[in-house]
């Protein structure tokens, strides 16, 4: 396996700004944030602009303290934070999309800060299950399409976004590739460096990010390259796993993380758009396809289902639920999600996170302690 | 005595005390007269289940019940127990806590057949009626309202995603009622709806008087005929009696909520509702009414009936101050600043809240910029005493005060 491909990505996921700022400068083009989770990122590419998805920063926080209220969730405050303390430079704009109450407000908070810069929300349906969720999905991107090309002076071609959704189904079908190949042979790429690859194309040009993850997997040899390991399977459960740390953890305690329904997971990489109708429909039908995620309404109790079904596809021993500190709309699922899943003999252990957390270390012995009772009972049975 | 004789001697207090016992009788026997119960939330199209023998039930209003009831720590613990934050709203908390204590401030409501939850007002309804929802085995019926922007274009789609989602939840009404909607029905409970509301917002609207007849703790409770009874001639008689004893016993008399009126507050948020009398007569004794606050207005709909129902129904419900832009929603504020003339603003930051907190920093910058009035930001909790401290709110609210007095007296020097 060529390591220093691995290396690239695994750095760029971890600090892509000094990536970015010799990338925009190169290529001169317009970089524009967005947050999770939904906004059709295919439509920003085809424009010519660069969509970054901001992940939040783990560095202190300053500014966002005095815009918004303790009890906002960990993720928003940071993303706040990243951009009015840290790396608000690099951005010429925004395409923010309201999820949440928390979201609808950072909206406001943030047009308001960044009055000299280009910015759009997008209006995410908050319920999938009727036919006008499709709707105005279709309408939102529509807008979205609108105010890009008013904002860049151009228009987006149907050619254009064709060739951004291939881009998109190339790039998640190479993830869901390295995916595969992680799943079966734990012990030859790690979690934390298969979820950074993930992550590091959320800020990387997508067409290199293909590129080398095309190179990267060509160049496994899967003989050569395995190590053999007992590892204990696991399913991740939540929105977000930041700090990312938390993936070391699972890796010390030789978990092996084989499914996920995470936003940053396969909750993105499992999204295969269709070519049919205009390319907005196509985008428009994925997005109804996806999977469950916290805030927007869908049948009661289908996340359960979700990662009942993860569990028993991947023969996983438990469930790591990774609550975002603060996020409501995962306050409200937990309980019952715990309940339901250990009804069905399914271990959940939950890590609350905070992205500006200093010790870790309680984490990292409940992690340890989780695994560790697993492996007894499966010794034991 | 006649019925109607009867009725001159109660007070506007009785009557609401009245209806609300009808009505809740309604409810509890809704089943044998071959009606349904729905659950919504308190900015909701309801007119869609007036018209369908759907009777209404308020969780936030029964929670209301149990917080000045002082149920809620109780209740939440109950529910903290079973895995549930002290961080959620203080209204899903006493909820929750109720569905496993059955612990009820008024015998407890029905359980439901339909679910409705409307985010114009906020998400949190959607995720607590999600954890119902799997209680009762009945679906939500999220009626999904994009934030209001400030964009014709964009809001003309809004409307129509709306309109079309209200012909989905018609559906699904009569999916579970199992009779046909009749449009004629909702073109009356319409009137009806109309009516109320332009007269509760007459009744708010009092407050512009000098000194004002009413203060926020008389629009707090009268405001729950319209939450409720929305849609139904009960309510559009009610807010006629009751605009005719304030006139009668207030305004024809010149007398004000409070004597020596001279702070005309507004009031951001929800209030704490545990501490409302406290909150009223604190004020007073510094001259200090609070007026108004956009929370009271959100029921003061203007229902167009020379409109296609749905389409009204889905402008005035997008529309509400929870779900409109930052800039329109200081607007708005400042609009009542001058309609009422106010000169105070205590701006409540509600940890159960989000919903209608989460932008108050900014939104104090907006309105101080705009106005020149000092504002007041204090942040405690609506409904669970564990989270509200006592002297310090006190001493805030004192030296909020001092500042008044000192700016006016400037004024006065000047
Ligand atoms: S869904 Fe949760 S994590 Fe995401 S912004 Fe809303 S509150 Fe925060
Ligand atoms: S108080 Fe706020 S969060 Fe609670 S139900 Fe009402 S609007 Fe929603």
């Amino acid at each position: 396996m060529k390591r220093e491909i691995l290396s690239k990505l695994i750095e760029i996921s971890r600090n892509p700004y000094p990536y970015l700022k010799e990338w925009k400068k190169e290529k001169g083009k317009k970089i524009l944030g967005s947050t999770l989770a939904d906004v059709p990122e295919e439509i920003i590419y085809a424009s010519g602009a660069h969509p970054f998805l901001i992940l939040g920063t783990t560095k202190p926080l300053r500014l966002a303290t005095t815009r918004l209220p303790d009890n906002a969730c960990s993720l928003s405050r940071s993303n706040l934070e990243l951009v009015l303390t840290y790396e608000g430079e690099l951005f010429d704009g925004y395409v923010l999309p309201q999820v949440c109450d928390t979201t609808q407000h950072l909206c406001d908070i943030w047009k308001r800060k960044f009055s000299d810069r280009y910015f759009e929300n997008f209006l995410v349906p908050r319920q999938v299950n009727r036919p006008s969720a499709g709707y105005w999905y279709i309408q939102e991107s529509e807008r979205l399409i609108w105010s890009l090309e008013r904002y860049l002076g151009i228009k987006i071609k149907e050619d254009a976004l064709w060739e951004a959704i291939d881009i998109y189904n190339e790039n998640r079908r190479l993830l869901r590739s390295l995916y595969d190949i992680k799943r079966k042979h734990p012990g030859m790429l790690t979690n934390r460096e298969f979820f950074d690859i993930v992550k590091s194309g959320f800020f990387m040009d997508k067409k290199e990010h293909n590129m080398l993850l095309k190179e990267l997997i060509d160049s496994i040899d899967i003989e050569k390259d395995k190590k053999e390991d007992d590892y204990v399977p696991i399913v991740v459960a939540g929105i977000v796993v930041e700090p990312n740390e938390i993936f070391d953890f699972m890796d010390n305690g030789k978990i092996n993380v084989v499914s996920d329904d995470l936003c940053t997971g396969s909750r993105y990489i499992e999204v295969e758009t269709k070519k049919e109708g205009t390319p907005i429909e196509a985008i428009a039908d994925a997005y109804l396809k996806k999977g469950p995620f916290s805030p927007i309404h869908d049948e009661g109790n289908k996340m359960f289902y979700n990662l009942k079904n993860r569990v028993e596809k991947y023969g996983a021993k438990g469930i790591i639920y990774v609550h975002i500190k603060y996020c409501e709309s995962q306050d409200y699922d937990f309980p019952d999600l715990r309940r339901n899943l250990k009804a069905q003999g399914i271990k959940v252990l939950e890590v609350e996170t905070e992205y500006q957390t200093t010790h870790m270390g309680q984490t990292k012995t409940r992690i340890q302690a989780f695994v560790e009772a697993l492996s007894e009972e499966a010794r034991n049975e | 005595m006649s019925e109607e004789k009867q009725e001159k001697k109660m007070t506007a207090k009785e009557l609401s005390k009245k209806l609300t016992i009808e009505y809740l009788e309604s409810a509890r026997h809704a089943r044998e007269n071959g009606k349904f119960i729905g659950y919504t939330t308190a900015v909701s199209p309801v007119e869609l289940f007036v018209a369908h023998d759907i009777i209404p039930i308020y969780p936030e209003n029964h929670s209301v019940a149990a917080i000045t009831k002082r149920l809620t720590t109780k209740l939440s613990q109950a529910m903290e127990k079973e895995g549930y934050t002290t961080h959620l709203c203080a209204y899903a908390r006493s909820d929750l806590g109720y569905r496993i204590t059955g612990e009820s401030a008024m015998g407890g409501i029905p359980d439901p057949d339909f679910i409705l939850a409307c985010n114009a007002q906020c998400f949190t309804l959607t995720k607590w009626f999600e954890v119902l929802s799997r209680k009762y085995n009945i679906p939500v019926f999220v009626f999904d309202t994009p934030q209001w922007i400030r964009d014709e274009e964009t809001r003309k789609r809004i409307i129509k995603y709306c309109v079309m989602q209200l012909k989905e939840q018609i559906k699904a009404q009569e999916e579970v009622t199992g009779k046909k909607f009749d449009y004629d029905r909702l073109a009356e409970v319409m009137e009806y709806s109309r009516d109320a509301s332009h007269l509760y917002r007459q009744f708010l609207d009092l407050a512009a008087y000098k000194p004002s007849p009413i203060s926020i703790f008389d629009a707090l409770i009268h405001m729950a005929i319209t939450v409720y009874l929305r849609g139904t001639p009960q309510a559009v008689h009610y807010y006629r009696y009751l605009i005719d004893e304030i006139m009668e016993e207030k305004v024809k008399k010149g007398k004000g909520a409070i004597e020596n009126e001279r702070f005309r507050l507004y009031w951001e948020n929800l209030p704490v509702w545990f501490k409302f009398r406290n909150h009223f007569n604190l004020l007073a004794q510094y001259g200090g009414n609070i007026l108004t606050s956009l929370y009271v207005h959100a029921w003061s709909y203007d229902f167009d009936t020379s409109k296609d129902p749905l389409l009204t129904l889905a402008e005035n419900y997008v529309s509400v101050f929870s779900n409109v832009t930052l800039e329109e929603r200081a607007d708005m504020a400042l609009d009542l600043f001058k309609r009422y003339d106010l000169n105070g603003s205590i701006m409540f930051l509600n940890r159960s809240c989000k919903a209608v907190s989460f932008s108050v920093h900014e939104l104090r910058d907006m309105l101080t910029e705009k106005t020149g009035i000092p504002a007041l930001v204090f942040e405690s909790d609506m409904g669970d005493p564990r989270f509200y401290a006592e002297a310090q709110v006190k001493n805030r609210i004192q030296a909020y005060f001092e500042t008044l007095e000192a700016r006016e007296e400037a004024k006065e020097l000047a």
